[in-house]
């Protein structure tokens, strides 16, 4: 086996593997890796001359225990392009059995690939394009012309359903539909694994496989690839996945392998060859899914140009929200820096008008509000509708009419003569002790004075300078994109002269595809996104990811949004809007979906009324179920688990702080709750199909006379941006008021202008002063008049990206899945793929503690995410993240095991590759402190760093030594599954993978050992800098 | 601020003065955990000898019993050792609830005491007693779990600082406080030194000033004092030994870092290649349960002696839980399939009046005859032991959330004031 031009007799499998894999014999090998009707030839068992009793090469038909076509199908050569595969996926005719149709099938979609390997479809989009299931089982037919050279060839097939490679009219090869379901498999069986060639990909899990020697003349051959993939499992149904549905083949006398394609360049069948034929199908599939996603929105864009124009009529027939003049003095890049100017030098106003008075209304009459009148006038169920919160409301007075405060008229404001009253129905406070004589009289002085009460405490009103060039690009990368500016984005950005260079990489970032996945993160949190990889259990949601992922990827307007997450169409397990209608295990879905729906689009908060109704909120428990009766489209009966029975309300004496109005077993219609935000009949002309209680309700929350929606999204964005909302919190603003009601209103229609492209509010506030603006280190809390910005705590998705980015180590886990083999009901697990950012993880769901379960690279990136704040499992919709310091952070980011491989100069790590730049120091110390902190090293850390790196630098160099070489055989690395996971050796395997992760990827050879260890610590102290954790 | 999780000092004590509730003087929890689900009539509810062949099947007991130190109470062969410690043990046999179709709802159930909601998600009984009763010792967390994380022994709404820190293996210690091999002392003082001017320029009192404070308390805490706790080779090996296997172990790990002032340790019990299964013993899994209960055996009795001699039985409550527990019946091949409505959790240690058994089921252990302990309840009785109010509120934000759902400590088991 050392010449590649050896003849094919002399490379029989039986040699290879007798050689290669002592612990399986060629006899054991030829009955495939499960149950397979492999077709294999017969070999010698000991490795004999072979090819002298190999059977007669043409034809070999494969042993069909199926009941099978005997016919080739009916390809027209005429329909094949040439140099392309016609990719034919068929619905119809196929039997719920596990069996081959006894026709066949006819296309229902078309498409096209390049090679015949396959491992995902196109997906299939309806509705305004959002994904949706195609029948299972489905048929694939791939058909093309190859062109393949005479000779007596190696022909491989492997894939997860069962399938069969047709070569000019003649099946050559099958292999079997999937084994049952098995806990226990033994781990061992993977040795029986194919191995065909020193370069040969052994099978990933989860595939069956079989070859066969075929004599072929020089020339155009038809190959037709046919795969059933999905197929019955029990009562239920495999996932309808491909895993590697490959048809390869070695040509004679070689021992590598090749993808069949009907293309010229060659795709070597290894495992670096499949890797980056798999990264570039990807992205392929990736535009052509858009692309598809694309044609089938426009199925609809009749109607929504209909929104549009309703959206611009109705702009035009309300009031528009003046941009105020900018004070003087006041720096200005857009209007939003006049709103907030405005703000500002009113308030400066307002400080030095309270100085003119005796008394200070924050320290002297604010406690006694506080005190005496709070506990009845707040919120929304205030007395009298009268809420003591602010100087407006106060202005404004009572729902009766009755005047409260009057500046300078203390016998004029019900305020102070309420309190002297002697009329017992009259006097405040109602019940409990009177105002003491000193309470009153600072009352009555502080509204002769003129009842000054500055909107807020005294803040500072001092604006700070724009921010450096450095700190902005740090900032602003990490606001879009959710990950720090790479070595070239610094660069280009240093050296663009251009006075718009900030505006223009705001552009540029938002025009980025990874600004997708920084709002991944948020809309999982606020939409409760929960899939679970095993057995739904824990208030799980379909994998609506993928929904959210394309979302955000085509920028889809809010409203549209919006509407296909309440229509909740499409696939349920893989990604569509329909996995959010799904709440495992909870008594009424609907109603926790309602609560989700009500906090994230109109910053109504409802958690209360799913059961009861609350004492803090106005919203009753009808309300939610109202809402939920919409989104269910259906009437709901009120269950007793929903609700809080009336001798528990009462028990302990005292008055329940609850109410219960609404009686389990009543039936609630689907009626719009929120009329005071919006009429129900604007649904009547706004709807798409009025009729639809889901389409009326996405049709409520999203028009343009619902002002509601348009502000609360623009506030959640300002929120993310500026660190604070213009209402706090921003999924409840019955909590809250808004500092800058003005702005709101403005960003709003501008929302609703731009016809709800959140890029555009996203570009306003980038580009404005005030987002700009230099930060003050030594804040705690973000001003609300926005003066200045402070380093906001990143998130857990953007520490964690952006480690990886920074140090360009390759974000390497496990598949998201305890099936990889998928032999589980498509019901019982899902596969959340290979996940590439943060927050394409999950909780590990390891709840039977069994360690052949782990999964322990995701586990240790979890482990940081969830240390900042991130949630492996999303039981409850979350707005605000728990960003409090805790020791956890900080220890396992210096010590766990992904601080750990980020910190380790191995062979793959950006820095490795810099640390062997020939380079003065000088030089290599700023590019680290770029790379990673986006900013030049100041004299003292300069000073510092040369001396721990100085000694040795010039020798840093280092050759390895040469690899020894592997006495090992060559050997699939063994995977532990569902499937086996209850077999002993499982617990081995994975306790290996588990001290393999902890131990992380061999350092490089390429440094000398001493200068290696102080460049790794130079590296783990720029990346344990509290500053990474911040914007600047 | 308390940039450190546990640095919360004695944890929100609040409730403790007015307390009306049967008030226990346990300082600590170990809470053992048989994921899978205990077979309570294999174990600590034994009854008639039943029989699993396909030939001559009969609902009953898979191994005889034996008498223990408490006269009348009797438990399976295989815990013959700590039947010599039934009068420090109550083994609950009357809990139930109405889950059994999956192992992570239960396990949910379980360790939080409420079903799911949607709209809250609770904290777990450990994180509950973190917050609450914070660590003994400052420097110490208040809750470090020995078994692998998930969302049912998190800390809910209370937030991460109520969380626990975790550890898989005892040789390894928690990620994150152990410094990997590579990193020597010199090495710690080169990052030190290179940190230092990094952390120059950050102003106090500034939320980088909170991260940095948290950082050094990290950095600290990886340490040799902090993870001698880990270091068994610090016991006799007679005390090594006396604990048995891997499991026993991470019994004996919890009973050091216990004595360190951690709170509360949870310990799983997860060493599913001893029998295949694990506690879920359907099928063949039965086969090889009797390794599993005397492991567990082995591990409890000498964690019970252990506590004992040291002093600290009667401040530490040991509790063993598990999802639910199995039918006496036997299915096709043998083993046992699931039963929520009566199963055993137990309870040792603690300064509680114990009483070797609680609860009485019928015939075939599948029926409660006599006092039942919902979740709940059961949840109360553990708080209650640890001195805290089972009947006080905790903060969702601004919501207040009953600290369990309406249990009440089971009085019989509280000392007397």
């Amino acid at each position: 086996m050392k010449s590649p031009t050896i003849r094919l007799s002399q490379i029989t499998p039986a040699l290879l593997l007798a050689s290669i894999l002592p612990l399986a014999t060629a006899a054991t090998l030829q009955k495939g890796a499960e149950p397979s009707t492999n077709p294999t030839p017969t070999n010698d068992a000991a490795g004999n001359d072979v090819a002298s009793t190999l059977p007669p090469p043409q034809p070999l038909l494969p042993k069909l225990t199926e009941p099978k076509v005997s016919s080739a199908p009916p390809v027209d050569r005429a329909t094949l392009s040439p140099g392309k595969i016609r990719l034919e996926l068929c619905f119809k005719g196929l039997s719920e059995k596990n069996t081959w149709p006894t026709t066949h099938p006819v296309a229902d979609e078309v498409h096209e690939a390049a090679a015949f390997g396959f491992f995902e479809l196109p997906h299939l989009y309806v509705d305004t394009g959002v994904r949706a299931d195609r029948p299972n089982p489905l048929f694939v037919r791939a058909s093309a012309i190859v062109n393949i050279p005479a000779g007596r060839h190696r022909f491989l097939l492997r894939g997860r359903g069962a399938s069969c490679l047709f070569v000019d009219g003649k099946p050559i090869l099958t292999t079997p539909f999937p084994p049952p379901e098995s806990d226990n498999r033994p781990v061992t069986v993977q040795n029986q694994f194919l191995d065909l060639g020193p370069t040969f990909r052994f099978a990933p899990p989860g595939n069956r496989e079989s070859w066969c020697e075929v004599e072929i003349e020089s020339g155009e051959h038809l190959v037709i690839l046919e795969t059933i993939i999905g197929g019955v499992r029990g009562k239920g149904h495999n996932r309808p996945e491909l895993g590697e549905t490959v048809a390869a083949f070695s040509p004679e006398g070689s021992y590598d392998w090749k993808i069949l394609t009907p293309e010229k360049t060659e795709i070597p069948y290894t495992d670096a060859g499949w890797e980056k034929y798999r990264e570039q199908t990807e992205n392929e599939l990736a535009a052509s899914n858009a692309k598809h996603r694309a044609e089938a929105r426009n199925q609809s864009s009749e109607y929504w140009a209909r929104r549009r124009k309703h959206a611009t009529e109705w702009l035009s027939s309300t009031k528009e929200e003046p941009v105020p003049a900018l004070p003087p003095n006041t720096p200005s890049l857009n209007p939003i820096d006049h709103f907030i100017g405005a703000k500002i030098a009113a308030f400066a106003s307002q400080l030095s008008e309270a100085k003119s008075g005796s008394i200070d209304f924050y320290t002297q009459i604010q406690p006694i509000l506080e005190a005496r009148c709070r506990d009845c006038h707040q919120g929304g169920k205030a007395k009298g509708g009268l809420r003591l919160d602010n100087l407006a409301t106060l202005l404004k007075g009572a729902k009766s009419g009755e005047p409260v405060l009057v500046p300078s008229a203390p016998e004029k404001s019900g305020l102070f003569t309420r309190t002297k009253s002697t009329d017992p129905d009259e006097v405040m406070p109602p019940k409990g002790d009177r105002l003491t004589p000193k309470e009153s009289a600072l009352l009555e002085t502080w509204i002769k004075e003129g009842a000054h009460w500055p909107e807020f405490p005294p803040l500072p009103t001092e604006y700070t300078a724009l921010c450096s060039d450095l700190e902005f690009l740090r900032r602003v990368t990490l606001d879009t994109v959710g990950v720090v500016p790479t070595p070239a984005e610094i660069e280009a950005f240093q050296k663009d002269t251009n006075p718009n260079r900030r505006a223009k990489v705001v552009d540029r970032l938002l025009a980025d595809p990874r600004s997708a996945d920084h709002w991944m993160g948020y809309w999982q949190d606020v939409l409760a996104e929960n899939p679970n990889i095993l057995n739904p259990t824990l208030n799980n949601s379909g994998p609506f990811r993928w929904w959210i992922q394309e979302s955000l990827l085509d920028q889809k307007p809010l409203d549209l949004m919006v509407t296909e997450l309440i229509r909740m169409k499409g696939s349920e397990r893989f990604g569509g809007p329909a996995g959010f209608g799904v709440a495992s295990q909870n008594d009424v879905p609907m109603a926790a979906k309602g609560t989700i729906v009500s906090a994230a689009f109109l910053g109504v908060e409802m958690k209360c009324a799913r059961c009861h109704d609350a004492p803090a909120h106005s919203y009753k428990q009808e309300q939610l179920f109202q809402l939920a009766a919409q989104l269910g489209a259906q009437p709901i009966k009120v269950p007793s688990t929903s609700s809080v029975p009336m001798d528990k309300l009462h028990s302990g004496g005292r008055k329940p702080l609850i109410e219960v109005t609404l009686k389990p077993d009543t039936l609630v219609q689907p009626t719009w709750p929120f009329s005071d935000f919006v009429k129900d009949n604007v649904a009547d002309s706004v709807a798409e199909q009025p009729e639809d209680p889901r389409d009326r309700l996405a049709s409520l929350i999203t028009a343009p006379e619902n002002e509601r929606f348009a502000q609360v999204m623009v506030n959640r964005i300002w929120a993310r941006l500026m660190g604070r909302g213009i209402v706090e919190p921003v999924a409840d603003w019955e909590r809250g008021t808004p500092t800058h009601p003005e702005l709101l209103r403005w960003l709003g229609r501008e929302l609703v202008r731009s016809g709800y492209q959140t890029t555009h509010i996203t570009k306003l506030i980038l580009n404005s002063h005030a987002y700009q603006r230099a930060s003050i280190k030594a804040r705690r809390e973000v001003n609300p008049l926005y003066t200045t910005p402070i380093p906001r705590r990143l998130t857990a998705e953007q520490i964690v990206d952006s480690l990886f980015t920074a140090t360009e180590k390759p974000f390497r886990t496990e598949e998201a899945s305890l099936d990889i083999d998928g032999i589980r009901d498509l019901s019982t697990s899902i596969s959340l793929g290979q996940p590439r950012k943060a927050w394409m993880l999950t909780s590990t769901s390891n709840e039977r503690d069994r360690p052949s379960l782990s999964l322990p690279r995701i586990q240790a990136v979890t482990d940081v995410l969830s240390a900042f704040g991130w949630r492996g499992s999303r039981q409850d919709p979350s707005s605000i993240r728990d960003h409090a310091p805790n020791s956890l952070q900080p220890a396992v980011l210096s010590n766990g095991i992904m601080g750990t491989w980020l910190t380790t100069l191995t062979d793959d790590h950006g820095i490795t590759a810099l640390a062997l730049k020939k380079q003065p120091l000088n030089q290599l110390l700023d590019s680290l402190f770029l790379k990673l902190l986006t900013r030049l090293p100041s004299d003292v850390e300069r000073k510092t760093y040369t001396e721990v790196l100085a000694p040795g630098y010039e020798d840093r160099f280092s050759s390895p030594k040469p690899a020894a070489t592997p006495v090992e055989p060559r050997r699939p690395a063994y995977y532990v599954s569902w499937s086996n996971h209850l077999d002993p050796d499982a617990t081995i395997v994975r306790q290996k993978q588990e001290a393999e992760a902890r131990k992380g990827d061999p350092v490089t050879p390429w440094l000398e050992t001493s200068w290696r260890l102080r460049l790794e610590d130079v590296v783990w102290t720029l990346l344990n800098a509290p500053e990474f954790v911040f914007t600047p | 601020m308390a940039p450190l999780a546990w640095r919360l000092g004695l944890g929100n004590q609040s409730g403790l003065a007015q307390a009306t509730f049967p008030k226990g003087k346990a300082e600590h929890c170990i809470f053992i955990w048989l994921g899978g689900g205990m077979s309570q009539i294999d174990t600590f509810d034994p009854k008639d000898l039943g029989d699993n062949r396909s030939s001559s099947k009969k609902a009953g007991s898979f191994y005889p019993s034996i008498e223990t130190a408490v006269p009348g109470v009797r438990v399976c062969e295989h815990l013959k050792h700590t039947a010599k410690w039934m009068e420090q043990v109550t083994a609950v046999r009357s809990v139930t609830h109405k889950v059994i179709d999956e192992h992570a709802f239960a396990t949910n159930l379980v360790h939080t005491g409420r079903m799911i909601s949607g709209n809250v998600v609770y904290p777990s009984i450990g994180s509950i007693i973190a917050h609450e009763r914070g660590a003994a010792d400052p420097s110490v967390p208040a809750y470090i779990l020995v078994g692998y994380p998930n969302v049912s022994r998190g800390p809910g709404f209370l937030g991460t600082k109520d969380g626990y820190i975790y550890l898989v293996d005892t040789k390894t210690g928690p990620n994150g406080f152990t410094r990997p091999a590579d990193v020597t002392e010199e090495r710690i003082q080169r990052r030190k030194k290179l940190l230092e001017p990094l952390q120059a320029e950050i102003p106090p009192k500034s939320g980088l000033a909170d991260y940095e404070e948290a950082q050094k308390e990290a950095l600290r805490l990886a340490g040799p004092k902090f993870m001698r706790h880990f270091n068994l080779e610090e016991e006799s090996s007679t005390t090594r030994e006396s604990y048995g296997g891997e499991f026993g172990q991470r019994c004996l790990t919890a009973r050091r870092l216990v004595q360190a002032g951690v709170r509360f340790v949870e310990v799983s019990h997860n060493l599913n290649f001893l029998n295949g299964s694990g506690w879920d013993i359907h099928n063949e899994g039965i086969r090889n349960q009797h390794l599993l209960i005397q492991e567990l055996d082995t591990a409890l009795a000498g964690l019970i002696a252990d506590l004992k001699r040291t002093g600290m039985l009667d401040k530490t409550l040991v509790v063993v839980g598990t999802e639910f527990g199995r039918p006496a019946e036997f299915d096709g091949k043998g083993g046992r399939g699931h039963q929520g409505t009566a199963f055993s959790m137990v309870l040792a240690g603690g300064g509680l009046r114990h009483c070797g058994a609680y609860g009485t089921t019928d015939e075939l252990s599948k029926k409660i005859v006599e006092k039942p302990v919902t979740l709940p309840d059961f949840h109360a009785t553990v708080l209650a032991a640890l001195g805290i109010d089972p009947k006080k509120d905790l903060m969702d934000g601004s919501r207040p959330v009953p600290i369990t759902q309406d249990g009440t400590p089971i009085a019989d088991l509280m000392p007397q004031a």
